[in-house]
Formats: structure tokens, C-alpha cells, sequence
């Protein structure tokens, strides 16, 4: 159990710097989610944790003690790995009690140490097993079990659960939060799935392109978006985003209008935005009353429903002249959430609001958030 | 079947046969009173049956190979069991002193000695080459060169092919070449220098070596051997290693192995099969080796003179003993046959594990 500290962590390929002057502390018994799309360097991060590799500049500190340059060995940490990287030639047993062996520890303490790490993921009389002959899941928890087995400082997830099917992922995510409450040890974890992230987090690490975005609470990067891919990262379906322009009044885009005091919001006429609305925060015009704060009502067109079961995502174009871009959400398209019985029909034309207590404005330069309500 | 094909092909070819029993009717028709010679009738069931032909070719190729490579050793064995008296009349296939009757063969003027019986079987040669000279000796030299040089081989072999097959760094194609080039020359080129280099008094080695010089030692060979058969290990080693995910390496260390802690618990037993072809290859490479075996020793048991020179040594200065050279090279190739039986086993158990209850 030990704090994790990160300064000025940098790591250079030749002329790619895959991370780029990341600080970061994590707390003692927190689970911290690194997430960002591929190649933005979250695994990266953690192997410079992990001291796979070394980063260029920068140092890392594991309860308190430098670890810079110490071999992954020294470290106190384990790690699961995205491929599970089970030694295939050793059984369960050998592969569970492969680090306390190494570390010597005596045949009682090893055989004690093994059968409480397999209780906990539940592997009981499988110790001879090879690992070719389990399913995939029961790979995993052997993964876990070598990880927990030695007691480390802290835990190390590398998309640990990127290789196994949707239902046993769903399944292992709930048995891992569960892990992180009996054991009460850091956990760091690296995904590119903002669901697991969202769900099993204390705070979530958001990366893009090796830069450290948001460090917060899932909630928080939900609701208060530190920048636009923030916003746009975290959530299923993501954010809709709009670009338009400061006026006198309030906001205008090709299509749209949304009144507000832009003095009150700290932006001034002229100035280039984006404005942010998540799809459960736009709502036909009927409904408008479930807003909390509607803006003037606009038109469009229904494109395309999707039916969810629980709800309704429909797709809108705010003109009939818009094209629908093949690469996600173009300009002029707008994806909005609505009740599982609303009647609604693709090629409808619709009116809608936006509540604009969640309307968030981004710089349309630099991407930042300016204000999370427009209230 | 015959809805299947309804519904798969078009209404307007039903009747389609198979193309080469069609062949076969039209034949028969076209003319019925042929009377087929025996070749004829054969090609035309290989035809209608190329199974037939292809089983046939098979056995025909593995009958040849197996004869010419297991012919040697029984044309030895039939060497090493005649009497010394009777080696001027050992036969293509028997023994000398086989008793036989010529036989004139009509229309031409010729006979052929037909072998009738058997003659005198000398299976003491087996043991004369004990006696006559102390052979196991040269085995054992020969079987401690081979076994050292192997352990060198594959130790200094898996460490260069870890580091050319799974790290990233410059120069390593430009060093990869290198290691090639080395095999390119000529062993014999590199004799002089080094015979001379091992007859020098090195001060140094003065303790660990009476003479001071490597000359009459088991390293006079298998340090030249170790090196010109190291870069063909690299190579089979860095194809092998390479190929272990990266996970699993990363996996030991993060366990509590160093990077060569890895090399060995980890990717070394999970390229069992690459490892056991490089140690065999070098074994009997080493083993069998001639050049320098012959030349880096002065040819005494006691200076550690392989078996290859034990061979030689029945070859005295007037007369050749043809039977007990014979028997001395089936002895000296027992260690090695055994070695590969045994490599073998491991090297398809290495390559199943696991794979059954997949």
C-alpha cells in the first residue's frame, strides 16, 4: 500500500514523444484509471511506472521512495497485463507462486500465500492446471491471483480485461472493484474504454496524445470537462458539439441560437466557440418542461432512430440540406436521447430545445471549457 | 445426394459425372476388343486413381533414401565382422570368408560367385578396439569436447540471440552481419594463426595448464569450434526468441526476474524446441569435426585426442585395420544417434505441450 507519485514524467522515441511532462499523485488505496484513445501513450505511462521502461526525464516515487531507476523487481508493484502474459509452460501454481519463489520466501509461507490469493478469485483446485487448458476467464483471475499473491504497493492493470467477451468483461469489472475494497491497495489502470473507466474509478487520468487532460472524478469529467476531448471522450454516446460564434446576445451557429449574457460568462462578442450538449440534454420541444432551463426552440430533421430498449437515440440533421458525414457526428447533426415511448419518425421534422443549464462553451482555439452552464 | 446436387446446379447438367470415370466409360466404348498390355492397364488405374500413383512415388522415394543413407552403416558392419584374414574378399554384401560356388551364366562367357552359407562372423572386433587402443578414451575426449562446446555455444548463443532478436537498438542489423560474416570464412583459414596462437607459452595459464600453451587441451578445440559454430545457433536462437510475446517477459520481470533471469526461466524453456535443434546441431557438428580435430592434438589419448584420431590410429604403418576402423566409426556414432533420439522426443513433446486439451 504506497502513494504514487509522478514528476515531469517524459518519454521520447526518436522524434515521437509519446509522453509529454506528465505529473500526476495518485493516493495511497486509490483506483486511478488512466483512459485515452490508442496511442496516447497510457500504457506508456504505466510501463515508466511499472519500469518496463525508463522514462527520458522525470521521476517516479512509490510510497515515497524514489524508484526512478530501479529495476521493475524493486519496485513493490505487480502488474496484469492486456494479453494476461501467462507463463504457458508452468501450472497455476507455479505460475501464482512464480514471484515468491524468486523472492525465496519458505514452502509453508509460498503454499499459504498461493491458496489465499486463489480463494479471493476463486481458483480452488485448479493448481495443476496448464494455462491452455482454461477458459479465458479463468486466465484472468490466475493474472490477478499472481498480482495479488505477493502483497505489492500498489497494482498495475494493463487492459486487463480488453481480451475476454462482453459478458464475462462486465462480469470481471464488478469482481475487480470488489477486489479493490477487500484489498484497499492502489490500483492503477489503463483502458481506452470510458465505460470502465467511469464505473470503476476513484478518479479518472484522461490522456490524449501523451498530454495529461483531466485528473478528477468520474463525475466531474462527466459533468465538468476540463477541455473539448475531455468532453467529447467521456460519455456514451458522446457530446454533441456545435461551432458557432460569440454575438451581443448570446450564441449563434448556422443553425442555431442560444441567448445568454456573454459578458456573465467571461467571453466576448466576436470571440469563436463551441458549445457542447450532451445528447440526454436535448429534448423536443413537447418536452421541453423536462428542461430545467430550455433555450429557444430550432428545427430539425429526424435522419435516423435507433431504438435502445431503455431509450431512443435519434439522429437529427438541422436542415434537410445538411449530409450526413460518414465519419461521425459532422456540422449540422445532432444526436439527442429521448424516452423509449416518444412517437417519433425518421424524416419527422421536429422542434427541440436544449437545457441550457448543461450547455458547456469550449474556446474553439485552444479547446478549453469556459463554463459548464449557461444559466 | 441427389437433392443436394439438384439444388445446387443449374436443371440443364444433371447427368454430370465424375470427369475421369467419364473418361474411363468413353474409353471402354470407343474400343471395346482393345486388349491392354500390362503397363498400359497400370498407367490408366493411375489415371483413374492418382491416390494410387502418389502412395507409389512415396514409397519409391523413401525406400531410395532410406538405402542410401543406411547402406554405409551396413556396409561398415559387414566390414567391421569379417575376419582381418578375409578382407580382401568381403563381398558388396557379405562378409569376407563367405564360402561361394561360381556359377556360369549361359549364352555369355562370364561367371558370378554366388555366396552359399556363412562364413566366419568376428564380432571381436568390437572389443579389439578396447584393447588395441584405449577407444573409449577418445570418445570420452571427443564426447567432453562436444558436450562443453554445446553448453557454450547455447549460453553464449541465447544471450546474443535475446538481445538481436527482442531488442530494438541501432547498428543491430550492421552487427547481425557481422556475426554472418564470421561463417563465411573458411575454418581452414583461421588454422594458423590460431595453431600458432595455441603452441605459445601463455605465462599466465601456467597454472591451470602444465605446458603453459593450449596445445594437447580440450580448449585447442572447442574454443575454435564454439566460435565457428556459434553463428548458426545465433540465428536459429533470435528467430526463436523472438517470437515469445513481449507480455510474458515483461510478466517475469515485473514478477522479480532481471531481464537475463527472463531470458532463461522464461523464454529459453518456451523455445525448447529452437534450443534443443541449436545444441544438436552443434553437438554432432563438433563431434563429427575433422580439421581441427585432427591437427589441434598431437593424436594422444592423454592430450585429449577426439575419437576421430582413434579412428585413424588403426591405421598403422603397415597395415590398415579395415575391421576395426570399421567397428570403431559404429561405435563413435552410437553417442550421437542416441543424443538425437533422445533431442528428438523433446523437441515434439516441446512442440505439443499443452496443444491436446486445447
Amino acid at each position: 500500500m504506497a502513494s504514487v507519485t509522478l514528476e515531469g514524467i517524459t518519454k521520447r522515441y526518436e522524434d515521437v514523444t509519446a509522453v509529454d511532462d506528465m505529473t500526476l499523485e495518485i493516493e495511497d488505496g486509490e483506483f486511478v484509471t488512466f483512459v485515452g484513445p490508442s496511442g496516447c501513450g497510457k500504457s506508456t505511462t504505466m510501463e515508466t511506472i511499472a519500469g518496463l521502461t525508463l522514462p527520458t526525464e522525470g521521476t517516479i516515487e512509490i510510497g515515497g521512495r524514489d524508484v526512478t531507476d530501479l529495476p521493475p523487481k524493486d519496485r513493490g508493484i505487480s502488474m496484469v497485463f492486456q494479453n494476461i502474459a501467462l507463463f504457458p509452460h508452468m501450472d497455476v501454481y507455479d505460475n501464482i507462486s512464480f514471484g515468491l519463489r524468486l523472492r525465496k520466501y519458505d514452502q509453508e509461507e509460498v503454499d499459504r500465500r498461493v491458496e489465499e490469493a486463489a480463494d479471493i478469485v476463486q481458483l480452488e483446485g485448479m493448481m495443476d492446471r496448464m494455462p491452455k487448458e482454461m477458459s479465458g476467464g479463468q486466465r484472468q483471475r490466475v493474472a490477478i491471483a499472481r498480482a495479488i499473491v505477493r502483497n505489492p504497493d500498489a497494482f498495475l492493470m494493463d487492459e486487463p480485461l480488453a481480451n475476454l467477451d462482453a459478458e464475462l468483461r462486465v462480469h470481471m469489472r464488478t469482481q475487480l472493484q470488489r477486489l479493490h475494497r477487500e484489498l484497499d491497495t492502489t490500483i492503477i489502470y489503463v483502458t481506452h474504454d470510458q465505460a470502465q473507466a467511469m464505473t470503476m474509478s476513484d478518479r479518472i487520468a484522461v490522456i490524449n496524445g501523451g498530454v495529461l487532460q483531466q485528473v478528477a472524478p468520474p463525475l466531474e469529467c462527466y459533468n465538468e470537462p476540463a477541455n473539448r476531448f475531455v468532453a467529447g471522450f467521456i460519455g456514451s454516446p458522446a457530446m454533441n458539439f456545435i461551432e458557432g460564434e460569440v454575438v451581443d446576445d448570446g450564441f449563434e451557429s448556422q443553425y442555431t441560437r442560444i441567448d445568454f449574457d456573454p459578458a456573465a460568462h467571461g467571453v466576448t462578442p466576436g470571440q469563436e466557440v463551441t458549445v457542447g450538449i450532451r445528447p440526454e440534454d436535448v429534448f423536443l420541444e413537447r418536452d421541453s418542461r423536462k428542461a430545467a432551463s430550455p433555450t429557444k426552440a430550432f428545427d430539425a430533421v429526424v435522419d435516423v432512430i435507433e431504438p435502445m430498449g431503455k431509450e431512443v437515440n435519434a439522429y437529427l440533421l438541422f436542415d434537410r440540406d445538411v449530409e450526413a458525414s460518414a465519419e461521425g457526428r459532422g456540422e449540422g447533426q445532432l444526436l439527442i436521447n429521448l424516452a423509449p415511448d416518444t412517437e417519433i419518425g425518421e424524416d419527422d421534422d421536429v422542434r427541440i430545445v436544449m437545457d441550457r443549464e448543461n450547455v458547456h462553451l469550449f474556446d474553439r482555439a485552444s479547446g478549453n471549457a469556459i463554463t459548464h452552464s449557461l444559466e | 445426394m441427389s437433392a443436394d446436387r439438384a439444388a445446387d446446379e443449374p436443371a440443364d447438367a444433371p447427368d454430370e459425372v465424375d470427369p475421369t470415370v467419364e473418361m474411363a466409360d468413353q474409353a471402354g466404348l470407343d474400343e471395346p476388343d482393345l486388349d491392354r498390355g500390362i503397363v498400359e492397364a497400370w498407367a490408366a488405374k493411375m489415371i483413374s486413381n492418382p491416390d494410387r500413383a502418389y502412395r507409389a512415388t512415396f514409397y519409391v522415394a523413401t525406400i531410395f533414401f532410406l538405402v542410401t543413407t543406411l547402406f554405409p552403416f551396413y556396409w561398415l558392419f559387414v566390414i567391421a565382422v569379417t575376419p582381418r584374414n578375409a578382407l580382401s574378399t568381403t563381398g558388396v554384401l557379405t562378409p569376407g570368408g563367405t564360402p561361394r560356388v561360381d556359377v556360369d551364366l549361359p549364352l555369355i562367357d562370364a561367371a558370378l560367385s554366388v555366396p552359399v552359407g556363412i562364413g566366419e562372423i568376428n564380432l571381436a572386433s568390437f572389443a579389439q578396439i578396447f584393447t588395441t587402443l584405449p577407444f573409449h578414451r577418445y570418445i570420452f575426449n571427443s564426447f567432453l569436447i562436444a558436450t562443453v562446446a554445446t553448453v557454450a555455444v547455447l549460453l553464449v548463443g541465447s544471450l546474443a540471440g535475446y538481445v538481436f532478436g527482442r531488442l530494438r537498438f541501432r547498428g543491430r542489423n550492421a552487427m547481425l552481419l557481422l556475426v554472418l560474416v564470421t561463417s563465411f570464412f573458411p575454418p581452414a583459414a583461421f588454422f594458423i594463426p590460431l595453431n600458432r596462437l595455441f603452441n605459445t607459452n601463455v605465462d599466465v595459464l601456467r597454472p591451470l595448464i602444465s605446458a603453459g600453451s593450449l596445445y594437447n587441451t580440450p580448449y585447442a578445440i572447442f574454443i575454435p569450434l564454439s566460435a565457428i559454430f556459434l553463428p548458426l545457433s545465433i540465428f536459429i536462437l533470435m528467430t526463436f526468441y523472438s517470437q515469445i510475446p513481449d507480455g510474458l517477459e515483461d510478466a517475469a520481470r515485473v514478477e522479480g526476474t532481471t531481464r537475463i533471469g527472463a531470458l532463461f526461466r522464461v523464454i529459453v524453456p518456451l523455445s525448447a524446441p529452437g534450443v534443443a535443434t541449436a545444441g544438436v546441431l552443434t553437438f554432432i557438428s563438433v563431434y563429427n569435426e575433422y580439421f581441427f580435430s585432427s591437427l589441434m592434438t598431437d593424436g594422444q589419448p592423454g592430450n585429449w585426442a577426439p575419437m576421430l584420431e582413434g579412428i585413424l590410429r588403426f591405421q598403422g604403418e603397415f597395415e590398415v585395420l579395415y575391421n576395426l576402423m570399421a567397428a570403431a566409426s559404429i561405435v563413435a556414432v552410437l553417442p550421437v544417434a542416441i543424443l538425437v533420439v533422445v533431442a528428438q522426443e523433446k523437441i515434439v513433446s516441446g512442440l505439443t505441450t499443452g496443444a491436446v486439451k486445447e
